[in-house]
């Protein structure tokens, strides 16, 4: 388990991380998800005590990092693929994690394995491409077996057979009792690989659910209608108890009927539509609608939040 | 080995292990040495055998104070660069890949893992520092023995002389050490470690009388060439207070990186 309470994290004036309370919980994956510069990064290094919390506090297991004895057999964490010395070999590399912990080669060896770099084991991590890198770095986030896993952007990198990976590994870790944590900026990759989802945006919690519940509050059901008179049909369909709103490029958004609804009701009034259609909010929509006032850099494109149906 | 190391606990064992799991398995380390080696010895013997040939034109003078043993060290400086350099990248490569978060992840106690680099570098140069001093004298004393100049290992002094030229090239991985782990910016740390080691002992040297002595025999490298030579330099200190000066160079390069590591975040 992972707890992180009214966490705080300055670098001079930047705020990454503001009061961000949440727990992670075993048995399930976790979906970490924010735009980038969010402070996922910033909040997983402070609950490895990497960085220094400015105020509140992270445990994992419930005690701060720092205290954890022989920590990778209490978690293991990918933070960044790419943080390997090009010259040492895949398992040099792995070696001298473990040997930290005093563990020993055969599970080297077994974790190669388990990540298919056997055959690339003696071959120096500079010519890695960066799928292999995340391999090896999830090599040894498993090194010590632990029941906490944290990974930053697994994903990255990988081509689709490697996601299919990853993504079976991280259920396969849950479906074992493990605490998986795994960041990502991509609602579509969690909406497939998480079970809960701790949502933040300019370092805030925005929020905290299970996926399901998620997609059921922020999801928009409505229906998108346009004819000659929207005046005379806005009002018609308000009487009959749907909440109508104009929409900005002309035409009304609907909710509380449904589109037989509003289809009968104005061909009863002899009112012509031009146009009918029932809309949903994909995750991926209900993502950028949450985290919108919390993007820290626009692209000023207009007619880009636009609700492709 | 195993004597040895069973008497040392274990979290140390484990963390000594992975620094010299690390240490070892990057050719650096191994060229590092070896190209100090060479030119530690090359070009000892190419002074000693130019300073032997020329000795029948040198001044009564320059025979007085001529001393074998510091002679054939002329060439340490490309030696003391290499090991200053593989001290700093012992820590800057981890900093420069952000390896070193893996490292203090799996090991947050980061004044251990400082104490383990220092250990195994500080080992590893001192067993390679000495065999390069060795071999260094040895091709010295045999381009001198043509004019008859050389020195053995029983001289007075000698075996002092090449046991510190060894210790010096030790002290100058740690204090690269320590300057990479404060600095943690390769070309930064190696830069600064080159101060220490040349720059610094030749700006106080132009100095005016008498503060060039007066300072400069604080300077690493003029306090290493005492511990080196058979006689210290007029108004210079003796070998065994110079020894001392050259020790705490690495113990404070090593102190300030132990004061930083914990204070900022990785």
């Amino acid at each position: 388990m992972i707890e992180v309470r009214e966490l705080t994290k300055r670098y001079g004036s930047a705020v990454a991380v503001d009061g961000l309370s949440f727990t992670v919980r075993p048995g399930r994956v976790t979906g970490f998800l924010g735009p980038n510069g969010a402070g996922k990064s910033t909040t997983m290094r402070v609950i490895l005590g990497l960085d220094a919390p400015t105020a509140g506090w992270a445990t994992v297991n419930g005690q701060p990092y720092q205290r954890l004895a022989r920590p990778l057999h209490q978690a293991g964490a990918l933070l960044d693929a790419g943080a390997v010395h090009g010259g040492h070999t895949a398992r040099d590399h792995l070696l001298a994690i473990a040997a930290s912990n005093g563990i020993g080669p055969r599970r080297v060896t077994e974790v190669l394995g388990l990540v298919g770099l056997d055959s690339a084991a003696g071959r120096r991590v500079r010519g890695f491409s960066l799928g292999m890198k995340q391999r090896l770095g999830i090599a040894a986030a498993l090194l010590g077996d632990p029941p906490v896993l944290m990974f930053d952007e697994p994903v990255n990198g990988l081509d689709p057979e490697g996601i299919a990976w990853i993504r079976g590994l991280l259920k396969s870790l849950a479906g074992e009792g493990r605490t998986v944590l795994v960041s990502s900026h991509l609602m579509s990759e969690m909406a497939l690989t998480a079970d809960h989802l701790v949502v933040i945006g300019r370092g805030r919690l925005v929020a905290d659910a299970p996926i399901d519940e998620f997609v059921r509050q922020s999801s928009r059901h409505d229906v998108m209608v346009r004819s000659a008179c929207d005046g005379d049909l806005a009002g018609l369909l308000a009487a009959r108890g749907a909440k109508v709103t104009a929409e900005p490029d002309g035409g009304l958004a609907v909710t509380g009927l449904d589109a037989a609804a509003i289809g009968e009701t104005a061909s009863a009034h002899h009112i012509a539509l031009h146009e009918l259609t029932p809309r949903h909010a994909s995750l991926e929509e209900a993502f950028m609608e949450l985290t919108k006032d919390s993007v820290e850099y626009h692209a000023d494109a207009p007619g880009y939040a636009g609700k492709a149906a | 080995m195993t004597t040895i190391t069973a008497t040392i606990p274990a979290r140390a064992r484990h963390l000594l292990a992975s620094e010299w799991i690390k240490l070892r398995s990057v050719r650096s380390t191994y060229l590092t040495l070896l190209f100090a080696a060479v030119a530690a010895v090359s070009i000892g013997y190419l002074v000693t055998h130019a300073d032997a040939s020329h000795w029948a034109t040198m001044t009564e003078q320059a025979r007085a104070s001529f001393d074998p043993v510091s002679d054939s060290f002329s060439g340490f400086g490309l030696a003391e660069l290499a090991f200053g350099a593989l001290g700093v990248l012992a820590i800057s490569s981890e900093y420069a890949t952000g390896l070193i978060r893996t490292t203090f992840a799996a090991v947050p106690r980061r004044r251990a893992v400082l104490a383990a680099k220092a250990a195994v570098v500080g080992a590893l140069t001192l067993i390679a520092g000495e065999l390069t001093a060795f071999a260094t004298f040895f091709a010295g004393q045999q381009a001198l023995s043509a004019q008859h100049l050389d020195v053995t290992l029983a001289h007075p002094g000698a075996l002092r002389g090449v046991l510190a030229a060894g210790f010096y090239l030790a002290v100058t991985a740690w204090v690269g050490l320590g300057l990479g782990a404060v600095i943690r910016h390769t070309a930064g740390a190696i830069t600064a470690m080159a101060a220490v080691v040349f720059l610094l002992p030749q700006i106080v040297h132009a100095l005016p009388a008498p503060w060039d002595v007066q300072i400069g025999k604080y300077t690493l490298d003029m306090a290493a060439q005492q511990t080196i030579a058979q006689h210290p330099a007029p108004g210079y200190f003796s070998a065994g207070p110079s020894l001392l000066i050259v020790a705490a160079y690495a113990a404070a390069a090593i102190a300030a990186a132990a004061f930083v590591i914990t204070r900022r975040d990785a």
